[in-house]
């Protein structure tokens, strides 16, 4: 599946692709030592690990429970994994374990093809090499919107006005999609919104601050999008949004940046070249765009030997390489060199370099309680069972006790 | 028909509403399995398509080039019906006839992996062959009517290697039964024997046992899996396991779920096989293992292979256990078909696991349809009275 | 048998059973009234992070785990918390409040009873539609021409083994969105509908796929024992006039009485760990049952947490529910074991 997508993919790149397709991606090194890698499952890490196969003696795991068993593989000694793929996220809990070591050293006797945006410091020290950048933008029906004679919105009021407009025009099921399905999409869409509230989610003394202005502002904004949905939001997730998109059933979503090469894919999609992109719209007037950055990338285990971490990142570094971009220059926002951002990263693009920038999602501990703890109360708001003060004071609630069983709060 | 007495007979009434609602029952029934089969072979614009009969006809795929024709269509219907009733009469028949006596197990199950080697040899590579010969010579007869493309199993099969985690699931899936039923058999005919109270609390412990939510046990399963290596090394030295991954581990964990359900299932068996025969066995000078060996485990085949079937059956269908304990390169077929929804996930994704689905299905099919004289006949002579 | 024997054969299973499942439920138990967390102090931490240009640093206040210089592993502390973590779950004071004031709703908004009321719910009402159904099917098929039985079983045990995730995600994809059935609805009743938009419908879905999964077990239970339906007794009832219904209702059925107990136990237990059908049709934000409950406080989020002192305190509970359901049939079980022993 992967190759054949590949292979399509490979217009741009054809000697390239074939190669790859194939099989027979080529390596600058023989790696003689057994190496593994966990990570999640999505195809920018199916496109690296593939590159790394090449070298010989590699055997990734691309396993969609790798929340769960990355903690305890890196835990463990020696470490299951020399590897792992994290993203923002999913580094936390290694971060905090110590179980991923500097990556300093390495970098300077391997990492030539890198640039500075691709290291994640703390305190001065690198942990990751971020090899894609990934978050939530604006995409439309650029036919729709032409037809219509609208304006691209550039703020979330627009994106209502603009969804009125298309909901009296009639053209489509549902003017706005929205990946909201109860869990952490619903929570992720807050946090977006919330941000671009300029809320901030927890306090220095580790105590809740959702049930503020912001978070009313984000709800409130939130439930006037829902007027113009699928009434069946609070299942719809990514890939349920990406195929109302191909179907033709909405005109306009603030969706993953990952998920915009699937649009022109004449295979599966009926609106190949209707959509395009555009920077996440503005909560409010002088504020950033309302999402977060997100980037994946490497790390390697402290629980091994000097010697195998070396070689496991001499072998990371062949995967995130020019050649990699060049098998698969659709798979993901690349931050490695050679990647040539389309027509389908413009938002993505415009959204990261806005001038004020959108946050990163936050690395800690904290903001995976909370992230949980939005994702099972905020339901009961779009229900209609609560009102947003109290859905959010059950959302400080349930916080506060998950953060008192993890040691956080007394 | 004329030999039941009148007063059986039935007024039409009955006679009818029996049959509509058997009817209705098969229907709803198959309906969404054959739904999913249909959707497996269009491609993902009609797999997904509004219309039913746009999915069914699949005019998509069908202007993609793929699809079949009157005849196609004729001669498969002829061949699957063939399959069918071939599998039914004839294989039971050859199977009980080859097999050495005592060893029809083996038989069978030689049987019903040539057979459906057979199947899959003739159906899907002889036939099409033979087949695009004749189409273009038999004009409208030979023109694609129905859009129907095989590539997503394609795709799944041998891009995607699934056959990969075929394997996995044959090997953790045999090894389930195979120890569940030797571990299971001992244990039901201990408690069957036993009058004995500690008998009674066993079977309430192991009821009470059955009742514990899976999802606890196996999260407490994996940090113990993961660490195996430095927990054990003392007791081990440096030749410790870490269990993590290990095909073996799963099976050790899957029987352990399963036990309370075989060991009841099979104490009722082993109830109904009077007394006096093991009794009888005894005074003739057999131990009490023996007289289990030799005597009546003979006659407990068709409980055993009930019994076998729902292990089987646990095995298989397996997630919480499978995804969570086995690594990538062991990994079984339900948890990498989920392994579909999770990725970024994209609708050609989500068409292949649908045949990804549909092929773990199939050696169900092919399971039930053999054994289900053996299973009605098992549960006849044995659990059904207990 | 003597003991000694009786131990002889029963031992491996009985190991199996201590190792994989006594003791991981000990462990549970025990973690249910204690709680495991690190030490953790707080840092001021430069983080830069990723940009499509250039990295973005901020410097923040963190709360991080204390690392032992010695083992590299994080500090934790354990302590023993009495009944707090059940505390958490169940909320007593807010239910009894929301009790005393007749305010469903607020009751309703604490997990732990919303999953218990969808929990009993599911499985009083699954039970007797199951055992209904599976004991209709029966009887119709031993109706039916003998050559035609054959295929009816076969289709009729679909559902059965077919895998649950499978099956009901072939479910779910008939009803989301513009699926096929709900077109075909929306086209018999004239109106738009949403079925995956209201906890009702949600919930009818539920139900029906519980239903036609399970209702195949009870069926072939139901069958094999309709086959040894003693034929005298059957034929002097029909002597003394005994209508269809009357001997349904007083040689088949007490005849049956055995395998409906049977089936009423497992399914008793099965349907109480409802959680399949939760994950399968997405219902979290309407129902949630027991079982998904306590997987939800064992799922790791980003940061690596999970609650496992509440996770084992809900287990616990749900355990707990089980046993209560069970003991009217458990019962019966020791009457039959003190009367049927040899």
């Amino acid at each position: 599946m992967f190759v054949k997508r590949l292979a399509l993919a490979g217009a741009v790149s054809l000697a390239a692709t074939t190669a790859y397709a194939d099989g027979h991606a080529t390596c600058s090194f023989e790696n003689e030592t057994e190496v593994t890698m966990l990570s999640a499952a999505f195809e920018a890490w199916v496109a690296v690990t593939d590159a790394m196969v090449a070298c010989g003696n590699f055997e990734p795991e691309l396993d969609q429970e790798f929340r769960t068993k990355q903690p305890e593989g890196f835990a463990a000694n020696p470490s299951l994994y020399q590897l792992g793929g994290v993203s923002n996220g999913t580094i936390t809990p290694l971060l905090n374990a110590g179980t991923i070591r500097p990556l300093d050293d390495l970098i300077e006797a391997y990492g030539e093809n890198l640039t500075p945006n691709q290291l994640i410091q703390i305190d001065g020290q690198t942990m990751a090499v971020a090899m894609m950048v990934n978050t939530q933008h604006m995409m439309y029906r650029s036919d729709i919107f032409a037809d219509l004679g609208l304006e691209v919105p550039t703020a979330w009021e627009d994106v209502l006005a603009a969804a009125a407009a298309i909901q009296e025009a009639g053209v489509v099921d549902y003017p706005l999609g929205a990946t909201m399905a109860s869990g952490w999409n619903l929570a992720q869409d807050f946090n977006n919104m919330f941000v671009g509230f300029g809320g901030t989610f927890v306090n220095d003394d580790n105590t809740p601050n959702v049930n503020s202005e912001a978070g009313l502002a984000a709800l409130d904004m939130m439930m006037r999008m829902t007027e113009y949905m699928d009434p069946e939001f609070l299942v719809s997730d990514s890939t349920y949004v990406q195929q109302q998109f191909q179907q033709g059933r909405i005109a306009m979503a603030n969706l993953w940046a990952s998920r915009a090469a699937a649009m022109n894919n004449a295979e599966e999609s009926q609106v190949v070249g209707l959509i395009a992109t555009s920077a996440a719209p503005l909560a409010m007037e002088g504020g950033a765009p309302a999402t977060t950055l997100w980037w994946d990338g490497i790390v390697v285990a402290a629980n091994i030997s000097d010697a195998e971490a070396e070689n496991a990142f001499r072998l990371a570094m062949e995967g995130i390489n020019p050649a990699t971009v060049e098998a698969a220059p659709d798979a993901a926002i690349w931050l490695i060199p050679g990647y040539e951002p389309n027509d389908m990263s413009a938002g993505a693009i415009a959204t990261a370099t806005a001038d004020p920038a959108p946050p990163s999602y936050p690395s800690t501990t904290q903001m995976g309680l909370m992230h949980t703890a939005l994702g099972n109360e905020l339901a009961a708001f779009f229900t209609g069972d609560v009102s947003a003060e109290e859905a959010l004071a059950a959302v400080e609630a349930s916080y506060t006790v998950a953060a008192q069983e993890a040691g956080l709060l007394e | 028909m004329s030999d039941i007495p009148r007063a059986m007979r039935q007024p039409f009434a009955l006679k009818f509403g029996s049959a509509a609602f058997l009817a209705f029952w098969c229907l709803l029934a198959a309906f969404p399995i054959f739904w999913i089969a249909v959707m497996s072979f269009k491609s993902p614009v009609d797999a997904f398509a509004a219309s039913p009969f746009d999915v069914i006809f699949g005019p998509a795929t069908r202007a993609a080039g793929d699809g079949l024709s009157i005849l196609d269509i004729v001669v498969g219907v002829v061949v699957l019906f063939y399959t069918v009733k071939l599998a039914l009469g004839w294989l039971p028949r050859k199977v009980v006839e080859w097999a050495p006596g005592g060893q029809v197990w083996a038989g069978w199950i030689i049987g019903v992996i040539g057979y459906a080697l057979g199947f899959v040899l003739f159906f899907f590579f002889v036939l099409p062959a033979v087949l695009g010969v004749l189409n273009p010579i038999l004009g409208p007869l030979g023109n694609p009517v129905l859009g129907l493309t095989t590539i997503h199993y394609q795709s799944v099969w041998v891009d995607n290697q699934f056959y990969q985690n075929f394997l996995n699931s044959l090997l953790v899936t045999g090894g389930v039964v195979t120890v569940s039923l030797t571990v299971g058999t001992l244990a039901g005919y201990g408690l069957a024997r036993s009058g004995s109270n500690i008998a009674f609390w066993l079977l309430i412990i192991a009821l009470i046992f059955r009742a514990l939510p899976h999802s606890v046990l196996v999260a407490g399963y994996l940090p113990v899996f993961i660490n195996s290596a430095e927990i054990l090394r003392p007791i081990l030295g440096e030749n410790a396991p870490t269990l993590y991954g290990q095909p073996l581990a799963v099976i050790a964990v899957l029987v352990s779920i399963n036990q309370p359900f075989t060991i009841w299932m099979l104490r009722s068996f082993f109830q109904n096989i009077p007394n006096e025969l093991d009794e009888a066995a005894r005074v003739d000078g057999c131990t009490h293992f023996q007289a289990f060996r030799w005597v009546i485990m003979p006659v407990m085949w068709p409980g055993v292979i009930t019994t076998g079937l729902f292990s089987f059956l646990l095995a298989y269908n397996d997630f919480l256990v499978t995804s969570l304990l086995l690594d990538a390169t062991n990994q079984t077929m339900v948890p990498a078909i989920a392994g579909y929804f999770n990725r970024e996930t994209t609708t050609t994704d989500q068409v292949e696991a649908v045949a990804a689905a549909v092929s773990i299905t199939a050696p169900l099919f092919l399971l039930v349809m053999v054994f289900q004289r053996q299973i009605v006949s098992g549960l006849t002579a044995g659990a059904v009275k207990g | 048998m003597k003991f000694k024997t009786f131990i002889w054969f029963v031992g491996p299973s009985l190991f199996l059973m201590l190792l994989f499942i006594a003791a991981p439920l000990v462990s549970v138990f025990l973690d249910s009234f204690r709680i495991t967390q690190p030490v953790v102090q707080t840092v001021e931490t430069e983080t830069c992070s990723a940009g499509f240009l250039q990295q973005t640093c901020t410097t923040t206040i963190n709360t991080v785990p204390v690392i032992d210089e010695e083992t590299g592993r994080v500090v934790t502390t354990t302590e023993w918390v009495g009944w707090l973590s059940y505390e958490r779950v169940l909320e007593p004071r807010r239910a009894w409040d929301a009790i005393r004031s007749f305010d469903y709703n607020g009751l309703m908004q604490i997990d732990f009873w919303a999953a218990l009321r969808f929990t009993v719910m599911f499985t009083l009402v699954t039970l007797p539609l199951v055992i209904g159904v599976g004991l209709a099917i029966a009887l119709a098929v031993n109706n039916a021409a003998k050559s035609l039985r054959g295929p009816i079983i076969f289709v009729s045990l679909l559902p059965f083994i077919i895998t649950p995730v499978i099956g009901s995600l072939s479910i779910y994809w008939l009803f989301v969105g513009d699926g096929i059935l709900t077109r075909g609805l929306e086209a018999w009743l004239d109106r738009d509908i949403a079925m995956f938009a209201q906890a009702w419908t949600i919930e009818l879905l539920m139900l029906f796929y519980r239903v036609w999964h399970v209702a195949p077990f009870a069926f072939v239970i139901f069958y094999a024992g309709l086959q040894t339906v003693n034929q005298d007794t059957l034929e002097s009832a029909i002597i003394d006039g005994a209508s269809r219904w009357d001997r349904l209702r007083y040689v088949i059925i007490p005849h049956l009485m055995p395998l409906i107990v049977f089936i009423a136990l497992i399914h008793l237990m099965d349907s109480y760990r409802v959680f399949d059908e939760i994950v399968g049709f997405r219902a979290q934000a309407y129902v949630i049952s027991l079982q998904w409950l306590t997987f939800d406080f064992l799922a790791a989020d980003d940061a690596g947490n999970r609650a496992f002192s509440r996770a084992s305190a809900s287990a616990m509970l749900t355990m707990i529910g089980i046993v209560i359901l069970l003991i009217p049939l458990l019962r019966r079980t020791w009457r039959d074991h003190k009367g049927g022993s040899h």
